[in-house]
């Protein structure tokens, strides 16, 4: 994999991929989904965000991939600033983060092969991809990311024939063609059963720490936040109310944060 | 008494004045339901004289069927090779119609799908151009191509192109609106282009579709070619005129034959392609 934070000196590990500052989000029907949110991601590091159901989790992921629009605040991946940009420039920046989604979004009718491949369509405009077809570089590449999220062997099946699980997995192994420094996953487990969702968290996890990747990750159970993240953030209405440690944080902090411990 | 079981001060009157209310209503509810009965049956009454319906000239002229089709018994053998060509010609007018509106279809279909985001400017006169496509009947399309490239079958598939790409622009459209856009959002936060999008998410979900409803299409263009050969845009329906103007109904009952065994057969066929493509 030749993601550009493998293997970093240590500064640039401590330099955060992911930075959000001072981003706001103000709905039309008044809701602040987002009051002055400011959050970092390094390489290298799982950050978990919990919060309640409203608390603007999936819209700071949405903000920071600009498919909503922060009123204020910036939003800084690598040392590209993503807010104010358009066009061309917005879709090549778009494509440094990666995001997973609760439902895998596969496309049913090609194969996971295919899905994966189209994962990597940004770094190929041209006649070739307009019309649908692929690289058969990006295919030979798409094989071995399904390889390593563990489904080489379904490489040639229909997406929809895929369980829940292998689903989720074939959408991170196509999130990964994007080749991005950012994986941002928006419940990734919030439909599987717990066998896919340990497998699932496991392999966010290594994809941070074996591939230097930062990830963030929106988890309903503050259970899986403590056993997979390096650090916990829970958000409510809006506003960060915790950002620490995984290790250090107590039941009575999630308490505090108004997130459900279970 | 409690406060819970006291009648309040006030139910009596409304109560009485509530069935005489609903009394009201429901004889209100008779009159205009015994309006539009009567308003429907002028506005049927009307059509039937406009329409010139008269039973009686169906009775008198019966015997006139029966004769046509006793005349046309048994079909002839002989206008087989004729029969056959005529039938060939139909169904090429109706396939190349249909390929190429299907074509034509996809794109533009795609053009008039509802915007998930921004204005409908695009979407808006592609959709209007398609309904007047759609609007003027293909017989008509045939007479304005047949005066414009002359009497064939040519002008038959231009006639069935245009009015078909007015219906698959509608229904291909209609399918994008419909479908699931999970996968196609995706690919667009992936940082694909609009164009990839479209070839790499919308259209291999929509093949199928695209496929049925193309098929369904040609069994109406198959149909629709029988008719437009009446108005010299080539196929059976010419050779079919001309065999009845003629007065040889064996001849004409021969292509008839054809036609039918030709169109059922692919009824069946297209059927069974169309599951297969689910």
């Amino acid at each position: 994999m030749t993601h550009p934070a493998s293997r970093p000196p240590p500064e640039a590990a401590r330099r955060p991929l992911l930075a959000i500052s001072g981003l706001s989000k103000r709905y039309p029907n008044g809701t602040q989904a987002l009051d002055r949110v400011d959050l970092r991601v390094s390489a290298g590091e799982l950050v978990a965000l919990l919060g309640a159901n409203g608390s603007g989790k999936s819209t700071l992921l949405r903000c920071a991939v600009r498919l909503v629009e922060p009123d204020e605040g910036s939003v800084r991946v690598g040392d590209t600033e993503l807010t104010g940009l358009r066009g061309a420039a917005l879709r090549r920046a778009r494509g440094q983060l990666a995001l997973i989604f609760q439902q895998s979004r596969l496309v049913r009718r090609r194969s996971a092969l295919d899905n994966v491949a189209a994962g990597a369509l940004a770094h190929h405009p041209g006649l070739r991809t307009a019309l649908g077809g692929l690289p058969a570089a990006e295919r030979a590449r798409a094989a071995e990311l399904l390889d390593r999220v563990g489904l080489g062997e379904l490489a040639g099946q229909r997406a929809d024939t895929l369980s829940g699980g292998q689903a989720q997995r074939t959408a991170i192994a196509r999130a990964l063609a994007q080749r991005p420094s950012v994986l941002l996953a928006d419940e990734p487990v919030a439909s599987l059963d717990p066998d896919a969702t340990s497998a699932t968290m496991a392999l966010l996890r290594d994809l941070a720490h074996s591939d230097r990747l930062a990830v963030l990750c929106v988890l309903h159970q503050p259970a899986l936040a403590l056993e997979f993240a390096n650090r916990v953030v829970a958000l409510h209405r809006g506003r960060v109310v915790l950002d620490r440690a995984a290790s250090e944080v107590s039941p009575a902090d999630l308490a505090a944060a108004q997130v459900a411990s279970r | 008494m409690s406060r819970a079981t006291r009648p309040p001060e006030g139910p009596e009157r409304p109560r009485v004045g509530g069935t005489r209310l609903g009394g009201a209503r429901s004889v209100g509810r008779r009159v205009a339901v015994g309006a539009a009965v009567l308003v429907g049956l002028l506005v049927l009454g009307q059509a039937l004289l406009v329409a010139e319906v008269d039973p009686r000239k169906l009775v008198e002229g019966l015997g006139g069927v029966f004769r046509l089709v006793a005349d046309g018994w048994p079909p002839d053998p002989a206008a087989l090779p004729t029969a056959g060509l005529a039938v060939l010609q139909t169904v090429d007018i109706a396939l190349v119609a249909t390929v190429a509106a299907t074509l034509l279809a996809i794109p533009f279909g795609a053009a008039a799908a509802r915007p998930r985001s921004g204005g409908r400017y695009l979407a808006t006169p592609v959709r209007a151009v398609a309904a007047f496509l759609r609007a003027i009947p293909d017989l008509v399309w045939a007479l304005v191509f047949v005066a414009a490239v002359g009497l064939g079958p040519f002008a038959g598939v231009l006639a069935l192109t245009v009015h078909s790409v007015g219906m698959l622009v509608r229904l291909f459209a209609e399918a994008i609106d419909e479908m699931d856009v999970g996968p196609a959002d995706a690919l667009l936060t992936a940082g694909a282009s609009r164009v990839q999008v479209f070839s790499h998410a919308v259209l291999p979900e929509l093949l199928p579709t695209i496929g049925s409803l193309a098929l369904y299409r040609f069994e109406q263009n198959v149909r629709s070619s029988l008719v437009l050969g009446f108005v010299g845009a080539g196929g059976i329906g010419f050779q079919l005129l001309s065999a009845m103007e003629e007065f040889q109904y064996r001849q004409a009952s021969m292509l008839l034959l054809v036609l039918f065994a030709l169109v059922t057969a692919f009824e069946l066929g297209s059927a069974r392609v169309r599951r297969a493509l689910r």
